[in-house]
């Protein structure tokens, strides 16, 4: 478990972390969203002490976070780095020796690895002589190849094709599953939805809103989405009842509503069914990217 | 600093070996230097041919006499002498003139060599003439055993020109080795930096030890190089029976060695220090030049001393500053105008200036190594606090 309380850390004027806090639970993939310039990277690096906090404090399964214990984390920085001249299985095996691992024992693990994400035929190969996803799928390799107890990894997916991106997504399940913590940051919504169990939101350097993604579907008021044959303007639903109220209009003559109470749903079938046959009816989940929208959504200045 | 902290430092320092070692240019420049110090060692050993020993033309009538003078004249210079008598001197000029003899001794007369010697002092041909000379002036009597004992003993330690060659010679690979060495490190500290893989390894390891674990990497590489140049010398001298082993040389190339690690070890950090301020390999040469200045002022100065006289105060003063010591404080021992207590007191005030440097210069490196972009000021790095 990694619990991050109240970090803070400015440059100059702009405050990158103002008071973040919140707690990744281990045993679980868990995103980490924000807009751009929300604070996440540099909350990443100050969990590697790559960037030095003004206060606040890290810890790591109850202990605060010191140079041994990042023995045991493993780090993708958004800034790729490798070696460039310096070949695949070489590369891993000294980072997996970096972290306490024998030489025999960090080659094995890193060729492993590189099949695992599909760059087996690249082992004896210079970095430099990779296209950039396989130098994005060797990179997953060095902050793998330990095999960490966390996972810190900063936008893991970009660049990387859906073969790719099945693949990684595989191996941090299983690290998830092993018992590991692992937390990684992306903006490809719909790939968190689909394989995270929980995420953090966060905006100018706070927490805006946390947990597990089905909640955070469900969380907020009820919607429902209802199609009325023959009613492609929705003119239907002019007339609700009071506490519900229609949120959009698609082409296809669907409404949506937001309603202040579940309860309310029956009234509104009623005057559905009052219209004309109902095609269409149910409760809505909220989309990842809608709970992200409205966690993040500006005030107009 | 416990065992903890070395066995990753030691992990960088053996990658940092291993690039640099399995490279073919290292290999290549290794063999290119190794073949320069054989020729440098065995050609005038085998061009200069006999080994040492003096060739001299004797022409005269008692032949026996003359004979004995030039072997006296040896015997009191310690040289070994090879006499050959001839009935006609033109036929010695020629030989003279020709490089086969290097004194022609004509009896009664004058002694002959091939070029009149620039001054007093002279090389050893004009000693040796000299030497005959003198005791021509008595050739009737044997010289008694005594006489033949008398130690001559300089002022000042001797300098043979072989001597002042090895030290230039050493100077230059002092200068060359810091100077390539130095920008490896430098180049090495910015490609971490441009590939940002910095920041992966600063994830698990300390500045400190990335730090030190690069100089140490870098220095057993270049040690190694030095090494194979030393035995190469050593083999090569044995080998064509050089005049280099016996004199003050071979103590000229073990006070070299001993500055040049000293001048690697004071300048390395400080040239990994250069590098964590910079981004891109462009701009190395605008914080190398500030860290080389001093070396290349004593190693332009040397040479200067070493085919001049008698060196200026400056260039003495130069020889225990700390940055410049490497290059003057040898190129004084090779001259003859400090002796080994000189160059003790000065390599102590270089190992204490190493360790500030080495303190400053990590702390530099701690502050800047993060920090990606525009070129870090100097004032800044010293200054900052927690600068990422």
């Amino acid at each position: 478990m990694l619990e991050l309380h109240d970090l803070h850390r400015s440059y100059g004027e702009v405050a990158a972390l103002d008071g973040m806090t919140f707690t990744v639970p281990a045993g679980r993939v868990f995103g980490f969203l924000g807009p751009n310039g929300a604070g996440k990277t540099t909350a990443m690096r100050a969990i590697l002490g790559v960037t030095a906090l003004h206060s606040g404090s890290i810890r790591f399964a109850g202990a605060p976070v010191d140079v041994a214990a990042r023995r045991r984390f493993g780090y993708m920085p958004e800034e790729r780095g490798l070696y460039p001249g310096m070949r695949v299985l070489e590369q891993l095996a000294y980072f997996g020796r970096l972290h306490g691992m024998t030489a025999a024992a960090a080659r094995q693990a890193g060729a492993e690895l590189c099949g695992r994400l599909g760059v087996a035929e690249r082992l004896e190969a210079k970095v430099e002589e990779l296209s950039l996803g396989n130098q994005q799928r060797v990179q997953l390799a060095a902050a793998l190849v330990h095999d960490p107890e966390l996972l810190v990894l900063d936008e893991p997916f970009s660049g990387l094709d859906p073969v790719g991106i099945d693949d990684l997504s595989a191996v941090l399940g299983e690290r998830a599953a092993a018992g590991a913590t692992v937390l990684f940051s992306s903006h490809q919504l719909d790939l968190v939805e689909h394989l995270c169990e929980e995420v953090a939101i966060v905006d100018r350097g706070r927490l805006v809103a946390q947990g597990r993604v089905e909640e955070l579907a469900r969380s907020g008021r009820p919607q429902l989405a209802v199609r009325v044959v023959g009613d492609d303007g929705g003119r239907w639903a002019d007339a609700l009842p009071a506490g519900a109220a229609r949120a959009s209009t698609r082409d296809d003559g669907t409404v949506t509503i937001a309603l202040d109470d579940a309860a309310l749903a029956d009234a509104v079938l009623d005057v559905a069914r009052a219209a004309g046959r109902v095609e269409h009816f149910t409760f809505q989940r909220r989309r990842l990217s809608e709970v992200f929208r409205e966690s993040v959504r500006r005030v107009p200045a | 600093m416990n065992r903890e902290w070395w066995s990753s430092t030691l992990l960088v320092a053996g990658r940092e070996r291993r690039e640099r070692m399995d490279a073919r240019s290292y290999r290549i420049t290794t063999l290119i230097l190794v073949l320069a110090v054989v020729a440098a060692v065995a050609i005038p050993a085998l061009v200069g041919g006999g080994n040492g020993a003096s060739k001299v033309g004797v022409v005269g009538s008692d032949t026996a006499a003359l004979t004995s003078i030039v072997r006296q004249a040896g015997a009191v210079l310690d040289e070994r002498v090879k006499v050959t008598a001839f009935a006609d001197l033109a036929v010695a000029r020629a030989k003279l003139r020709a490089g086969d003899l290097d004194v022609v001794y004509v009896g009664g007369r004058e002694l002959l060599l091939e070029q009149q010697p620039t001054d007093g002092s002279g090389d050893d041909k004009a000693r040796l003439a000299g030497a005959i000379a003198q005791l021509a002036r008595a050739p009737a009597r044997p010289l008694p055993a005594r006489a033949q004992a008398l130690p001559v003993r300089g002022l000042k330690a001797a300098t043979s020109l072989s001597t002042r060659l090895t030290g230039m010679a050493i100077v230059i690979l002092i200068y060359l080795l810091v100077f390539i060495y130095g920008q490896r490190i430098t180049s090495g500290v910015v490609e971490e930096k441009s590939s940002r893989v910095v920041e992966v390894l600063l994830a698990s390891v300390r500045p400190s030890q990335l730090l030190t674990g690069k100089v140490l990497g870098m220095g057993v590489t270049a040690f190694v190089q030095v090494a194979a140049l030393l035995v190469a010398f050593f083999a090569t001298a044995t080998a064509v029976g050089s005049s280099l082993l016996d004199g003050a040389a071979i103590g000229v190339v073990l006070v070299g060695a001993l500055w040049l690690v000293l001048g690697y070890a004071l300048h390395c950090t400080a040239f990994a220090a250069a590098g964590s301020l910079i981004s891109r390999e462009s701009d190395a040469s605008n914080v190398t030049f500030p860290v080389v200045l001093p070396l290349l002022v004593s190693y332009m100065l040397s040479f200067g001393t070493i085919f001049g006289g008698s060196p200026g105060t400056f260039f003495t003063l130069l020889a225990y500053f700390p940055p410049t010591a490497p290059v003057a404080s040898t190129t004084l021992y090779a001259t003859g105008d400090i002796g080994l207590v000189e160059v003790a007191i000065a390599a102590v005030i270089c190992v204490a200036a190493t360790v500030a440097t080495a303190r400053l210069a990590a702390t530099i490196y701690e502050r800047s190594i993060l920090r990606t972009g525009a070129r870090v000021r100097l004032r800044e790095a010293l200054r900052a606090t927690g600068g990422t």
